[in-house]
């Protein structure tokens, strides 16, 4: 049982990690908090499901093309609105808020509601490991997670784009010196953003189903990762994954499943009241120094 | 003097059409019939969908008879949200407040999703007087607060399920498992939201407690919870060979496929929305043969040769609408709800909505889910055999992806069957 609850505990992580990375790219790097992350990850689901069962295209062209898609609409959304509210920030929130809505209550009204929309996992066996029963997708999940984090620590770090986004992301103006195009690379960066919420979808959706409300839900938990771990810190995005995946499997196991949602908001507070910008953050340690 | 006559006779000509058309105009003046409940979600549409139908089908043989005329239905709805996670309930009530008020219902049909919002909304109701025919929301709590005021209450009307009946087809099937294969361990897995813990605690209370089971575990979960394997992990460890889930959410399909990938040796018999519909067998890619799941009104969700109107119903609506009805909740009753306030209407012979009540308390019907009578609660009364009553229904899917009715013995096709890698005790 205990040894269950942390092979549960880390793959519910990693679930977390990978649906706030996406978000704390694009902030980490533009500084927009992109509230319609929740919509392109519901999007990029109801896409690949409409090219596999409506198109009856084969499964991997149909995730592929759905991945694009919404990546596609991360950068048109940024090129098309937010360049004319770069900077202002409440605006931006706003502009977000109002696109993530519009998507989600198009879904909504077109009927795309019920319990047949979920996509196929990867590969339908489940695994005994150290004792327990656990499904390939979650494995996948756990394995494909690792790979898109050291991606995207050797993207950042061991390429032209990847060095230009830490250059944007550490010191715009100076960057701006350099020749670096700070609104292509937040363009990319709200792609980029937008094609890791469409991953994180083809890879989670199959575990369950794809409901236009999922969208606020994998929102606020991208928001509470980010928060806790400190908003555009991709270290902090891990710990914090970390930290309310194993807080929500071991309060179901050993306190009761009713607590889960207590423990873990509890612990965005008390990470809130001891380090205010979160574990790795440093806008708010910024401000006091400013 | 002979123009004159001309242009005042052609000018008393138009007064005369117009007055004509005016009083023709008022006798066709629809019925507004307001469906406030959450669209977002799969009951909420198809119960909408459903009222859509019967409305149609009133208005094509002629409308609703009133008085001395004969009107036409119109059917307004407004989304709710409150079956969504996180909506509170003053905001879904503004939705029924506002639909009240600006498209003048002269009843309400489906009404609020969560049983909370109608427990809140039943003031707003008792304000405006409109008759209302629930056919979603399952807490007996509304009829405890019409007992206790029926005066002010008096309006709100349940055709659908409520938890405690429910709690009979629960406590039925599980007594039915524990003849045919001994079972008496089970692991009761519930949302926590009104309806599902009263009915989670009510069979606790009255069947599993009396009747010498072990309840091995009893977890609540939040409205969008979607990981489940600690809960499965403690059924494997204590043995429990009977899983009792009670969950109206979509995330609830989660559970499912948990319990089939962590192969849980235990029956999956409850109440799991996703479950219900004949495409789950797609859905969770035939892997739910054995598990049972019930239908809280026949003819949502699935019809019975052995009783026609069900049947009747089911396919009509598969015949309008090019697909089967996916939710094992709200449908039937919403369909019945609209032939239940027409009789009342034409009964009553005004829209009154005093009148209305008062002709609704006196409904007894044969429809689509059973013979519909009202309590003193203004809950429809559920029973075993439709002849009688309305009736639930308990079917089982078999490992060829067909879904046989086992419970009620008036209308089971088969008996139940254990799942494939389940030994009986017996």
């Amino acid at each position: 049982m205990f040894i269950g609850t942390i092979i549960y505990a880390i793959i519910n992580s990693f679930i977390l990690i990978m649906l706030a990375m996406g978000f704390n790219l694009t902030f980490g790097i533009s500084g927009i908090a992109n509230f319609a992350y929740g919509a392109l990850y519901v999007l990029s689901a109801y896409v690949s499901w409409i090219l596999l069962n409506l198109l009856k295209m084969p499964y991997l062209l149909s995730v592929m093309i759905s991945i694009l898609l919404t990546a596609l609409l991360g950068g048109l959304i940024y090129r098309l609105v937010l360049v004319r509210v770069r900077g202002q920030a409440l605006s931006e929130v706003i502009a977000t808020v109002g696109i993530g809505l519009s998507i989600l209550e198009l879904f909504s009204y077109f009927g795309l509601v019920g319990f047949e929309y979920t996509l196929p996992v990867f590969i339908d066996h489940s695994f005994m490991v150290a004792g327990t029963y656990v499904d390939a997708q979650r494995i996948f999940i756990a394995g494909i997670g690792l790979v898109l984090v050291l991606g995207l620590w050797l993207f950042t770090h061991h390429t032209s784009t990847g060095l230009a986004f830490r250059g944007i992301a550490q010191d715009e103006r100076t960057a701006l010196t350099f020749g670096i195009d700070s609104d292509r690379v937040a363009t990319l960066s709200m792609a980029l953003g937008a094609g890791l919420a469409a991953i994180a979808a083809t890879l989670i959706i199959p575990l369950g189903s794809i409901a236009p409300a999922e969208g606020y839900d994998v929102l606020i938990k991208a928001l509470a990762v980010c928060i806790i771990g400190g908003l555009g810190s991709s270290g902090g995005v891990i710990v914090a994954g970390f930290i309310i995946g194993f807080a929500e499997r071991f309060t179901d196991t050993y306190i009761g499943s009713h607590w889960t949602m207590i423990i873990s908001l509890m612990a965005i507070l008390l990470v809130l009241v001891i380090k205010p910008s979160g574990l790795f953050g440093k806008q708010k340690e910024l401000e006091e120094r400013i | 003097m002979k123009m004159h006559a001309r242009v005042l006779g052609f000018l008393f000509l138009i007064v005369l059409v117009c007055s004509a058309l005016s009083s023709a105009g008022n006798a066709q003046e629809p019925i507004v019939i307001g469906i406030p409940t959450s669209l977002g979600f799969l009951e909420g549409r198809e119960s909408l969908s459903a009222v859509e139908m019967a409305v149609d089908e009133i208005n094509a043989a002629g409308g609703v008879r009133v008085g001395a005329s004969n009107r036409p239905l119109k059917v307004e709805s407004i989304d709710l949200r409150d079956a969504a996670p996180g909506v509170p309930v003053p905001e879904a009530l503004l939705g029924l407040e506002k639909i009240i008020l600006e498209k003048k219902p002269a009843a309400l049909v489906v009404g609020p999703f969560r049983s909370e919002a109608l427990m809140a909304g039943m003031d707003i109701i008792a304000k405006y007087k409109v008759p209302l025919l629930g056919t979603i929301a399952m807490s007996p709590g509304s009829e405890k607060k019409i007992k206790e005021d029926p005066a002010k209450y008096k309006y709100i009307f349940r055709t659908c399920l409520n938890a405690v009946h429910l709690v009979k087809f629960l406590s039925g099937t599980m007594a039915l498992i524990n003849k045919e294969f001994g079972f008496n361990k089970v692991y009761v897995m519930y949302q926590d939201v009104a309806w599902a813990r009263a009915t989670a605690e009510l069979v606790k209370k009255l069947y599993f407690d009396k009747t010498g089971w072990t309840v091995t575990g009893m977890e609540s979960y939040p409205t969008g919870t979607s990981d489940f394997s600690s809960a499965l992990m403690k059924v494997r460890s204590q043995g429990a060979q009977v899983i009792m889930p009670v969950f109206d959410m979509p995330q609830s399909g989660t559970l499912v496929k948990q319990w089939n990938a962590m192969k849980v040796p235990a029956i999956l018999s409850g109440f799991i929305s996703p479950l219900a519909g004949s495409a789950a067998w797609n859905t969770f890619d035939g892997k739910i043969g054995g598990s049972t799941n019930t239908i809280f009104e026949l003819g949502s969700g699935i019809g019975s040769d052995k009783y026609p109107p069900s049947k009747a119903f089911f396919d009509k609506y598969m015949k309008k609408y090019g697909k089967e009805i996916q939710a094992g909740h709200g449908p039937a009753p919403s369909y019945e709800s609209v032939y239940i306030l027409k009789e009342a209407i034409e009964r009553a012979g005004s829209l009154d909505p005093d009148a209305i009540v008062a002709e609704l308390e006196k409904t007894d019907r044969n429809g689509v889910m059973g013979r519909v009578k009202f309590d003193a609660g203004h809950q429809a009364v559920y029973g075993f055999d439709p002849r009688e009553a309305s009736v639930s229904t308990v079917f089982q899917w078999t490992d060829s992806g067909r879904r046989v009715i086992v419970f009620p013995e008036t209308i089971a096709e088969s008996k139940i069957q254990l799942p494939k890698g389940l030994k009986s005790l017996k």
